[in-house]
């Protein structure tokens, strides 16, 4: 068997110009090979990740998981009621609307405004200064800092733009507690925090109580929670994040998934007709070389064991290459896709996933081996005598 | 083209148009999807609430079916979809505290007399109505947009495909030139120039590199109808998936076939080099 290797990869070696382009070739098509497989799951992997990264397990919404219409009507009322159950410990009403932020008379910047109310976790992380402690104190995120010049301790003018406000909210001044992450901004995304009553204020509505979903931490069973709650609240809708990522995977990730199966299959198929062309080419060029082998004594399954090996030698090594090939170029194409509008910032289309690799190493394992069939059919047909006479006389 | 701005404002609806109704039963469009599902005809009278229990429901009938814009983005989501006069909308949404002609709605599209005039209308109306945000419907797609980000994205993938593809083709072309090493030195021993080698080798190349691409062409064109088919049934959408349009088929010609002549003679450069004897010698 390593005799067999050995002499595939002195083959390989005496003809270093086709060796090294077959391989290289190998190299392109496993990377692209290995990010489709990554892009297949990436997306919800990566959102999957994004909301347990929150700290909550369960998101309660009117209908759906995705923040819209129509919102909860009585979102403090619904978290306090959720909060209570044994199986959860803690819930938060979130209510999400538009605002211009400035200071002074500057250029305002449109920030999305977040209120939160309810128990003391907040759907963001303060980087910088202090969290929100009273009514009319904000945090903003880095962006929305940059965009309209402020720290901690300065005082801005927040005008809302709200879903059943009044028609023309007030600007009212609100204090910058601090700079914080919100893990669903864009990069270029304004993003502003406060209580849900101060953003009610803003709103010019401030009897209102209304949120677009409750994010619950339950105390450790997920599922049991999510049951309780639509126990508790047979009006509204409880997903744990797993359920809201598989709602999401039916709505608006099935593009990325279809575009990886089919590219997959492409790739493989090019690699495989390839890597066909190279093995039977050079196979060809050498039957007079196979055939002197096996007058020389070398047995059937010996010669065809070279061709195996030659292209096992091939794609392993072009294989080897594509995994820090496909690593660069899934981070360049993550870039690229992560330009779309809207986009939190922490989420990716290509995630490393060990699963991926193994279904890459198999495939690639299943090329070679395919590939290699036709040729190995050839040389284990080779008329020796016939063969060889032609080699002479041609 | 037409420009048109948006005035986004503050609740939702999925309406047509402002128009009044004069019958007393309201008429709405539905999916074909919609339609298919609960085996609903044109001229059918259906019921409809905004709550699961049906509490407050209304009758309608159903005046024709539509097929909804596609959306790639929604692949595999099979669109429910009713659209109805706003005022029937609003009459069935609105609560008690909401007085008729006070609600809200999520937008309102407007058709200028003057295109070129829509920035200085979005500026006029961000100025005088508080609370509403104008902008021009083209900067909405504009170049940051998902589409065209999916299409950097695309181009990006084939850019890859044609590095794969180019290595793969000098491989293939060196192995070929190299089968023909004994011709080509004879070719030189009998008296022709490298040169006039060279330039038979390149219109070889580009023979074989334009043939390809003709079949390449012809293999997309002839799978086109095949794969939107597939998927039209796959997804139940309108959507079309592949459309090989004459530009792109000009760009496939215009990589293609220099790629395969610069291969050929890049692979044939250092064979012929070489001395004729050198070449010739088995």
């Amino acid at each position: 068997m390593m005799a067999a290797l050995a002499f595939a990869w002195r083959s390989l070696v005496r003809q270093p110009a086709r060796a090294t382009l077959g391989i290289l070739g190998v190299a392109a098509v496993g990377a692209l090979l290995l990010d489709m497989l990554l892009l297949s799951q990436g997306l919800v992997t990566s959102m999957q990740d994004l909301l347990d990264s929150t700290g909550f397990d369960i998101r309660v919404a009117a209908t759906d998981p995705i923040p819209g219409e129509p919102d909860i009507a009585d979102g403090a009322t619904a978290a306090a009621q959720i909060a209570e159950l044994p199986s959860v410990r803690a819930a938060i009403a979130v209510r999400t609307e538009d605002a211009d932020v400035q200071v002074g008379t500057a250029k305002p910047t449109r920030a999305t405004f977040v209120g939160v109310s309810g128990g003391r976790a907040r759907p963001w992380t303060v980087l910088r200064g202090a969290d929100i402690a009273g009514e009319h104190e904000i945090v903003v995120n880095q962006y929305a800092a940059d965009a309209i010049g402020v720290a901690p301790g300065a005082t801005v003018s927040l005008k809302a733009y709200c879903f059943g406000g009044a028609g023309v909210a007030p600007a009212v001044p609100f204090r910058v507690a601090g700079i914080a992450e919100f893990p669903f901004d864009a990069p270029d995304q304004s993003g502003v925090g406060t209580t849900g009553a101060s953003l009610a204020d803003a709103c010019g509505t401030p009897e209102a109580r209304t949120a677009d979903l409750i994010m619950v931490t339950s105390a450790g069973d997920a599922d049991a929670a999510a049951s309780a709650i639509a126990e508790r609240r047979p009006d509204l809708r409880a997903f744990t994040n797993s359920q809201a990522v598989g709602q999401m995977q039916q709505r608006g990730f099935t593009y990325f998934r279809q575009i990886s199966t089919v590219l997959t299959t492409i790739t493989v198929s090019f690699a495989l007709l390839l890597i066909t062309v190279l093995l039977t080419v050079s196979v060809n060029q050498r039957l007079g070389e196979v055939a002197a082998l096996r007058a020389l004594g070398f047995s059937r399954r010996r010669v065809v064991l070279d061709v195996l090996f030659e292209s096992a030698l091939i794609v392993g090594i072009g294989g080897l290459l594509s995994l820090p090939l496909g690593a660069a170029l899934a981070i360049w194409l993550d870039a690229i896709l992560k330009r779309m509008p809207n986009l939190p910032a922490a989420l990716h289309f290509f995630v490393f996933d060990p699963q991926a690799l193994w279904v890459h190493g198999g495939l690639l394992a299943a090329t070679a081996v395919i590939a290699a069939l036709y040729p190995m059919h050839i040389v284990a047909r080779l008329p020796i005598a016939a063969t060889l006479r032609d080699e002479v006389t041609g | 083209m037409r420009i048109t701005v948006f005035a986004l404002a503050l609740t939702g609806a999925i309406c047509a148009s402002l128009a009044a109704q004069e019958s007393t039963i309201p008429s709405i469009l539905i999916s074909r999807q919609l339609a298919e599902l609960e085996h609903i005809a044109v001229g059918d009278q259906v019921q409809w609430a905004t709550g699961g229990k049906g509490d407050d429901a209304r009758a309608c009938r159903v005046a024709g079916i539509y097929e909804p814009t596609p959306d790639p983005m929604r692949l595999g989501a099979v669109p429910r979809e009713v659209r109805l006069h706003l005022t029937d909308l609003l009459e069935l949404t609105r609560d008690d505290a909401t007085p008729a002609g006070t609600e809200h709605v999520e937008s309102i599209n407007v058709a200028l007399t003057d295109p070129d005039d829509a920035r200085k209308f979005a500026a006029d109306v961000n100025a005088r109505i508080p609370g509403v945000f104008a902008r021009r419907a083209i900067g909405a797609a504009g170049a940051g947009t998902t589409f065209v980000v999916l299409e950097r994205f695309h181009f990006a993938i084939a850019a890859v495909t044609i590095v794969a593809a180019t290595v793969f083709l000098l491989a293939l072309s060196i192995m070929l030139v190299d089968e023909r090493r004994a011709t080509v030195g004879v070719l030189r021993l009998i008296g022709l120039p490298a040169r006039r080698i060279l330039v038979q080798v390149l219109l070889e190349g580009v023979l074989i590199a334009g043939a390809g691409a003709l079949f390449g062409l012809l293999l997309a064109f002839a799978s086109e109808g095949l794969i939107n088919r597939f998927f039209q049934w796959r997804y139940d959408t309108a959507l079309i998936f592949v459309k090989v349009t004459p530009s792109l088929a000009a760009i496939c010609l215009a990589i293609a076939v220099p790629l395969g002549a610069v291969a050929t003679v890049a692979a044939s450069w250092a064979l012929l080099r070489r001395g004729g004897l050198r070449l010739a010698r088995r």
